[in-house]
């Protein structure tokens, strides 16, 4: 092959925390500071940094990789040998595979999340704009963000929640779908509970209110979310005008219970409510969700929907990969010409001068020099070449999928015609 | 200009494409499916309409036979589901309704020819109305039940914790499916009562007496008395969720009961749709 497409990298699987801070090259991706060079074996090259991920991608000839691992090693004043541990190599086609799936988030920590291709986009612009890129990695990361895009459409595999936070917020949806005329109350405050709150927020709930034991932090939460801070005395006052209650205290006895809540149902003229209680022991008495129109999950209840999504894009991850083999089989068609691409321009190229070439000498012959004899004797000499060309470049392409029958192919062509001479 | 017939095959195609793209579009998980599947109800919509205004059915207005009142029962339920996507912007309704819609349109074409005309002392604009009234009224109760049907199930499975994998995912939120709820229901009901007072002010001078226990009239009287409690606990007693809807699918039973066995078996005024 002309040029060889090769990856070295180091992700959460192979490397902890630790290592992967010591050779990230988050601060080496810019025009002062690129850390991969396009010199010696390296022809093009891109830098992705993330905080699971360090992954150098390059096309070149020769021993490519050595020489990424050297500048790797040089950006991070390391040796090759405190990398070599952690790294995996990938080349040729396994390369290919590797970016569609890393696009696709099917490497990810976190089974289709979608933060990954939007860094790769990134990673792109900056090589892109210190001109590392070339014909190769261009298609490449064009080609892998399309991937990615069909993987997301075809598949379920970036779809539900798999945060306890976000499956109480799709919930939300499934039970009010608009969410803009809706009330939140949040009850105590707790990481998963505020991020909750958060993520309701961030889909235009209409107000939240906080109920803290203490009013001071109910307050700074209240700014927080630019919502308002209510007396947690007062709770069952608050009840009937919020829809999405979420709870987080440290009570060791519910402090919602199903008759409280009936009568808030009663005063709602029973318009539904969704109550999220994150506390352990729990907040809400679990009878609440016998109630018409009331729906109560916990903890538990959330972390089963998460393990419940999780194993579904597990599942669906298998045809993500269905269609990344399928798009790494068609990448490796267009690579291929890239091979052939050279003898077909000689050939190609060799047919126009040999044409243009007899014409002159027929037109010599004739002893006339009509510009539209010459015109017509133009088109047919071309024509004739170009059809005569038909199918030896018709049996160069086809052999294009295979690289073996397409070395030998180009071979048989080149003595054919004789390219490798200089007449 | 096309036959009753062919003009009926033709909106038989259009109805069978359209339940096919929309069912398949929801299976599947196909938003184009879907809009293709809806674009289809609403041409075969026009179709039919078209078919009205052409005078296709020459039994209509001053008689009835089984392929018109198929027919006619179609183009109201179309309507309500068409209503409710314009309004409440959920075409999941009318999807859902266009198989049953097909359905009617197969039965009609199997009975095009049987048509019977009404004797001028049954004839009168009190017809018209009755028709008219009880036929939206059973379009609009036709996508409530889609509605109360597709809440239960729904409802069911958040209330219950269990997974909504596939087509689940993309159905409308409860609330929105109870709103189509209220909103037909609350619509449909006074509609069924016009259709009712006018059938037993009609019937009055044709038969002698309002109320003649005949059995249509009787299934049609405690049909009423059920859906007026439920259009009474939705807009008093603000009945929601899974109760109206559960009510809903009753009515929606008892109608469909009337129309098939009622009609079509017993002994009764209505028996004329056999022909």
């Amino acid at each position: 092959m002309e040029s060889d497409i090769c990856l070295v990298g180091i992700n959460h699987r192979t490397a902890g925390v630790d290592v992967r801070e010591r050779f990230a090259l988050a601060d080496c991706c810019d025009m002062e500071r690129w850390a991969l060079p396009c010199v010696g074996s390296i022809r093009e090259s891109l830098i992705l940094s993330t905080c699971n991920r360090v992954e150098l991608l390059a096309a070149g000839k020769g021993d490519v990789t050595g020489q990424m691992l050297q500048c790797w090693a040089r950006a991070r004043k390391a040796r090759i040998s405190d990398i070599q541990p952690y790294v995996y190599i990938h080349r040729s086609l396994e390369a290919v595979r590797h970016v569609f799936s890393v696009a696709s988030s099917l490497d990810s920590m976190v089974l289709g999340e979608p933060q990954i291709l939007g860094q790769m986009k990134a990673a792109y612009r900056k090589a892109a704009a210190c001109r590392t890129t070339g014909v190769i990695l261009n298609r490449l990361l064009h080609k892998s963000f399309s991937v990615a895009k069909r993987v997301r459409t075809e598949t379920a595999v970036a779809s539900n929640a798999v945060s306890i936070s976000y499956a109480a917020v799709e919930l939300a949806k499934r039970i009010f779908g608009d969410m803009r005329r809706h009330k939140v109350l949040l009850v105590g405050a707790g990481e998963m509970a505020e991020l909750a709150a958060m993520h309701l927020l961030q889909n235009g709930v209409d107000e939240i209110l906080v109920a803290n034991r203490t009013h001071a932090r109910g307050e700074d939460l209240a700014r927080q979310f630019q919502g308002r801070a209510v007396p947690f005395e007062r709770l069952a006052d608050f009840l009937p005008s919020v829809d999405i209650v979420i709870t987080s205290t440290g009570s060791p006895e519910p402090i919602i219970r199903a008759r409280d809540v009936r009568a808030v149902l009663r005063a709602r003229k029973n318009s539904p409510m969704f109550f999220i209680d994150i506390a352990v022991p729990r907040d809400i008495d679990p009878d609440v969700n016998s109630l018409d129109n009331v729906y109560l999950y916990d903890i538990d209840d959330l972390k089963e929907v998460v393990e419940e999504n999780i194993a579904g894009r597990r599942d669906e991850a298998e045809r993500a990969r269905e269609i990344v083999n399928e798009e790494v089989a068609a990448f490796a068609g267009w690579l291929a010409t890239l091979d052939v691409q050279p003898t077909l321009v000689q050939l190609v190229g060799r047919g126009e001068r040999l044409a243009s070439e007899e014409v002159a000498k027929t037109l010599k012959r004739l002893g006339n020099d009509d510009k539209n004899l010459r015109e017509a004797l133009e088109i047919m000499a071309c024509s004739l070449v170009r059809k005569l060309h038909h199918d030896p470049i018709m049996f160069l392409k086809h052999g294009c999928a295979h690289q073996e029958s397409n070395n030998s192919r180009i071979s048989a062509i080149r003595r054919i015609f004789n390219l490798d001479s200089n007449t | 200009m096309p036959s009753p017939e062919s003009a009926t095959v033709l909106n038989l195609a259009i109805l069978g494409a359209a339940s096919l793209s929309g069912i398949a579009g929801i299976s599947a998980r196909n938003a184009f499916l879907r809009r293709l599947g809806v674009s289809l109800t609403v041409l075969a919509f026009a179709g039919q309409t078209l078919m009205l205004l052409l005078g296709f059915h020459k039994t209509l207005p001053n008689g009835l036979s089984l392929g018109a009142y198929s027919q006619l029962l179609a183009w109201f339920v179309l309507l309500g589901g068409i209503i409710v996507w314009r309004r409440l912007r959920q075409p999941t309704p009318l999807l859902f309704s266009s198989p049953l819609c097909l359905a009617l349109f197969a039965i009609s074409l199997l009975c095009l020819d049987t048509a019977v005309t009404l004797p001028p002392s049954l004839q009168s604009s009190f017809y018209a109305l009755h028709i008219g009234a009880l036929f939206s009224s059973l379009g609009l109760l036709t996508i409530a039940f889609f509605a109360g049907l597709l809440f239960l199930s729904l409802e069911g499975r958040i209330k219950n914790k269990q997974r909504m994998p596939g087509f689940w995912q993309d159905m409308p939120a409860i609330s929105l499916l109870d709103r189509i709820n209220a909103f037909t229901v609350l619509a449909a009901f006074p509609l069924y009562t016009v259709g009712i007072i006018s059938g037993l002010v009609w019937a009055g001078p044709v038969f002698g007496a309002s109320v003649t226990g005949d059995p249509k009239e009787v299934m049609s009287i405690a049909i009423w008395l059920i859906f007026g409690v439920l259009f009474h606990n939705r807009l008093i007693k603000n009945w929601k969720g899974r109760k109206p809807a559960r009510w809903t699918v009753l009515v929606f039973f008892l109608c469909l009961f009337s129309i098939v066995v009622v009609n079509t078996i017993m002994n009764t005024h209505h028996a004329f749709v056999r022909g």
